[in-house]
C-alpha cells in the first residue's frame, strides 16, 4: 500500500470501517436518535454496571509480538441522568478501562469506580454531589473531600496495586483484574482523606512521588515500589494556584505556581478561579532528598494542564516539557457545552503549545516554544527524570469539534517534529509510551492509545512505532462498541 | 460504662449549667464501633451550646467492644443533640491529616451529617421527654 500518510486513516481504513462495522452499535444509535452530532459519542453515559470483557478485532496492521500488559485508563462516564446533564465534564463519574494486550490479541473491559457520589447518585437517578463545576444538592452531605471524590482522572498501579486517582480527594484502590473498587486508599493513618493528585510520578526504579494540594500548602508523598510510605512533608507555595499537574527531575521536585489562583474552591470550585498574571508563572524546586531545601525561580504568565518530564544537565540546568497556554482554558466555560453536544469552537484559537522550560542554576527561567500543539503529553517511562529524545501529545485541534485529531511526536535531541493525522472522524486521545523489548533509547518504544471512531460509532486502539509516528499505525484494534472519552492512563 | 471528669476539652465550660428542674434520664447507645480500642468521647448539648465551647454533659467512653452506652440522668426534658469522636489512639485528641480533616471516626446524634462543616442543631437535635429517651447512634 501506498497511501498518503496524511490521509491514511480516512483513505485506506475509514470508509471501509464504517461499511464493515456499520454504526448500529454502541451508543451511536442513542446519539442519532437525540440528534447529537457524531462527537457526541465522547461525552454520553456508559453503562450502568460498565463493560465485560470484550475481544477487540485486529483491523489492520500486524501487533507487535512484544507488546504485553494492560492499557488501564480512567475517565468521567456519567455525564447525565435523564434530561439532567452534569454541570461540568470534571464531574463525571471515573469509569477504569483494561485494554489487555497479549499475544497480538487485545481484550477491553471497564467498570465505574464506586463512590460515594455514584452509589448515591445512581440510587436517585440524579446528579447531587457538589463538583468541579456543579453546585450539588443541598441535602448531599458532604463531610470530607472524599463525599465529592468523582475517582476520574486518571490511574496509578503501583506494586501490582491498581487505583483509581482523583485530584482532590484519596485515591481508590482497585482489583487489578476485575476492576472491582475496594475501597479509599490511606497511605497512613494520619492521612486519611489527604488528597493524592492525579499526576504522580514514578522513577524508573518504581518510586512514586506525588502531592496533597490544599490551597497554597502542599504535601509532598515519597511512596516505594513496594507501595509503602516512605515519606510525607508539607511545603507553602505562597499562594492558592490551581495545581492538575508538576514534574520531576532525577533530583528535584519541580511544582508549577501558574497564576490561576482559587482562594476558596468552594463547589462549584470552577467559579472560584481567577486569573492574576501579574505573578507570572512561578516555580518552586524542591530537593528530593531535602524539603526544607528551596528555590524559587520565575517565568512569564502562563496557564497549563500538563507537563511532560524534567532532567537536569551537567551544569545544574533543569528542563522539561509542558503543554503551555497564554491564559486558561476549559476549566472557565469549557467541559459544559460539549456533554450537551454544543460546540462553540472557542478553543480553536487556545491550543496548548509544546513549550521547553530551561531553569538556570540562577536567574529567571527560559521559554522555548515549538511549532508544536498538543495535550496530554507523555514521555517514555524509563527516563522520567532523565535526558530523553521524545514527547508525545494528543494534537491538531479542530475547527469543527473538540477533541484533538492526531498524534505528534517531538524530539527535543534532533528538533524534529513528527505527527500522523488520524483526520476529523477520529478523536485522538493519550498515548503512553511502552519501551520494547531489548531497546535503548526511548526510540525503541511502541506508543500505545485509543482513539474515538466518530463516523463508524466504535472506539480503537492504535499501536504506533514511536521513531516513526509519520507512517500511520503499525496494527488497530477495533472494539464493536463506542466509549466516552476520557483523561488519562498508565501501561502495567 | 463509666462516665470520667476528663471530658474537658469540649465541656469543661458548661459545667456550671446544671439542670435545675432534674426529671428525665437520657441513654445513648453508641453502635457500630469499627475498631474495639480506645474511647468514644461525647459531649451532650442544648440548643445553646451546641455552636460553642461548652456542652450540658458529657462522657469518655472505654471502647471494649462494637457499642458504647451512657445515661445522663436528671436532665431537664426539652432538646438536645450530642457530638462525638472516636479517640482510637487514646491520645485525648480529636487527630486531624494536614490539612485539617479529622482521621478519627465522628458522628451527630440523629446520624445528622454536615456539608462544608459540622452537622447543623437543627439536623441533630431530639427531644428528651419526661418518661426518659433512649437514643443511638452509629459511628460508621
Amino acid at each position: 500500500m501506498n497511501l498518503s500518510r496524511r490521509h491514511f486513516m480516512e483513505a485506506g481504513l475509514g470508509a471501509g470501517f464504517a461499511g464493515a462495522v456499520g454504526a448500529s452499535f454502541g451508543l451511536n444509535a442513542s446519539a442519532e436518535t437525540n440528534k447529537m452530532p457524531a462527537w457526541h459519542l465522547g461525552y454520553q453515559n456508559a453503562p450502568v454496571n460498565g463493560y465485560e470483557p470484550s475481544q477487540m478485532k485486529l483491523v489492520f496492521g500486524k501487533a507487535p509480538s512484544d507488546l504485553k500488559g494492560s492499557l488501564y485508563r480512567n475517565g468521567p462516564a456519567q455525564l447525565s441522568y435523564g434530561d439532567q446533564h452534569a454541570s461540568h465534564w470534571f464531574d463525571g463519574d471515573g469509569l477504569i478501562h483494561r485494554i489487555a494486550i497479549e499475544d497480538g490479541q487485545a481484550v477491553h473491559q471497564a467498570r465505574f469506580v464506586e463512590t460515594r457520589k455514584r452509589q448515591e447518585e445512581q440510587a436517585a437517578q440524579a446528579f447531587l454531589a457538589p463538583g468541579f463545576g456543579t453546585i450539588g444538592d443541598e441535602s448531599y452531605s458532604v463531610q470530607s473531600a472524599d463525599d465529592t471524590n468523582a475517582a476520574n482522572t486518571s490511574v496509578l498501579v503501583v506494586n501490582g496495586e491498581l487505583l483509581a486517582l482523583w485530584e482532590a480527594g484519596s485515591a481508590f484502590s482497585m482489583d487489578a483484574e476485575t476492576l472491582e473498587t475496594k475501597g479509599l486508599k490511606t497511605w497512613r493513618d494520619d492521612l486519611k482523606g489527604m488528597p493524592f493528585l492525579a499526576h504522580p510520578k514514578v522513577e524508573p526504579d518504581g518510586r512514586v512521588w506525588n502531592l496533597a494540594v490544599g490551597g497554597s500548602r502542599v504535601g509532598i508523598y515519597r511512596i516505594g515500589a513496594n507501595g509503602a510510605l516512605e515519606d510525607f512533608g508539607m511545603v507553602d507555595i505562597g499562594r492558592a494556584a490551581y495545581i492538575h499537574d508538576w514534574t520531576m527531575s532525577e533530583r528535584h521536585l519541580i511544582i508549577l505556581v501558574q497564576p490561576w489562583i482559587n482562594e476558596t474552591f468552594i463547589p462549584p470550585v470552577v467559579a472560584g478561579f481567577e486569573w492574576q498574571p501579574q505573578h507570572g508563572l512561578q516555580m518552586l524546586i524542591v530537593d528530593k532528598d531535602d524539603f526544607s531545601n528551596q528555590r524559587w525561580v520565575q517565568a512569564p504568565p502562563r496557564m497549563f494542564y500538563h507537563t511532560g518530564s524534567a532532567w537536569e544537565e551537567s551544569d545544574g540546568t533543569i528542563k522539561f516539557d509542558a503543554a503551555f497556554y497564554k491564559e486558561p482554558v476549559l476549566g472557565v466555560d469549557g467541559g459544559t457545552a460539549e456533554i450537551r453536544g454544543e460546540w462553540i469552537g472557542e478553543y480553536a484559537s487556545e491550543e496548548g503549545i509544546l513549550t521547553l522550560v530551561e531553569i538556570p542554576p540562577q536567574g529567571d527561567a527560559k521559554l522555548i516554544e515549538t511549532g508544536v500543539i498538543g495535550e496530554f503529553p507523555q514521555v517514555d517511562p524509563r527516563f522520567r527524570g532523565k535526558h530523553r529524545n521524545l514527547v508525545a501529545l494528543a494534537s491538531g485541534a479542530s475547527a469543527n469539534r473538540p477533541g484533538s485529531t492526531a498524534l505528534a511526536v517531538h524530539n527535543w535531541t534532533s528538533g524534529e517534529s513528527q505527527s500522523f493525522m488520524f483526520g476529523d472522524n477520529r478523536m485522538v486521545e493519550e498515548f503512553l509510551f511502552v519501551p520494547k523489548a531489548g531497546g535503548q533509547s526511548d526510540l525503541d518504544s511502541w506508543l500505545v492509545g485509543p482513539v474515538l471512531n466518530i463516523k463508524s460509532g466504535v472506539r480503537e486502539i492504535c499501536v504506533f512505532d514511536a521513531a516513526n509516528v509519520s507512517d500511520g499505525p503499525v496494527c488497530i484494534w477495533q472494539a464493536d462498541y463506542a466509549w466516552p472519552l476520557g483523561f488519562h492512563g498508565t501501561w502495567a | 460504662m463509666t462516665r470520667t471528669a476528663s471530658f474537658a476539652a469540649l465541656i469543661a465550660a458548661s459545667m456550671i449549667a446544671t439542670p435545675i428542674a432534674l426529671a428525665s434520664d437520657l441513654t445513648v447507645n453508641v453502635e457500630s464501633i469499627a475498631r474495639t480500642q480506645g474511647t468514644i468521647v461525647l459531649g451532650l448539648f442544648d440548643e445553646a451550646t451546641y455552636n460553642g465551647d461548652g456542652a450540658v454533659d458529657g462522657a469518655n467512653l472505654k471502647v471494649e467492644g462494637n457499642d458504647v452506652t451512657v445515661t445522663f440522668e436528671g436532665l431537664e426534658p426539652g432538646e438536645y443533640a450530642v457530638k462525638l469522636y472516636h479517640d482510637v489512639n487514646d491520645d485525648g485528641e480529636m487527630n486531624t491529616n494536614p490539612f485539617g480533616m479529622p482521621t478519627e471516626p465522628f458522628a451527630f446524634s440523629n446520624d445528622a451529617k454536615g456539608r462544608f462543616g459540622p452537622a447543623k442543631w437543627k439536623a441533630a437535635k431530639f427531644t428528651v421527654d419526661a418518661d426518659g429517651t433512649v437514643h443511638t447512634i452509629k459511628l460508621n
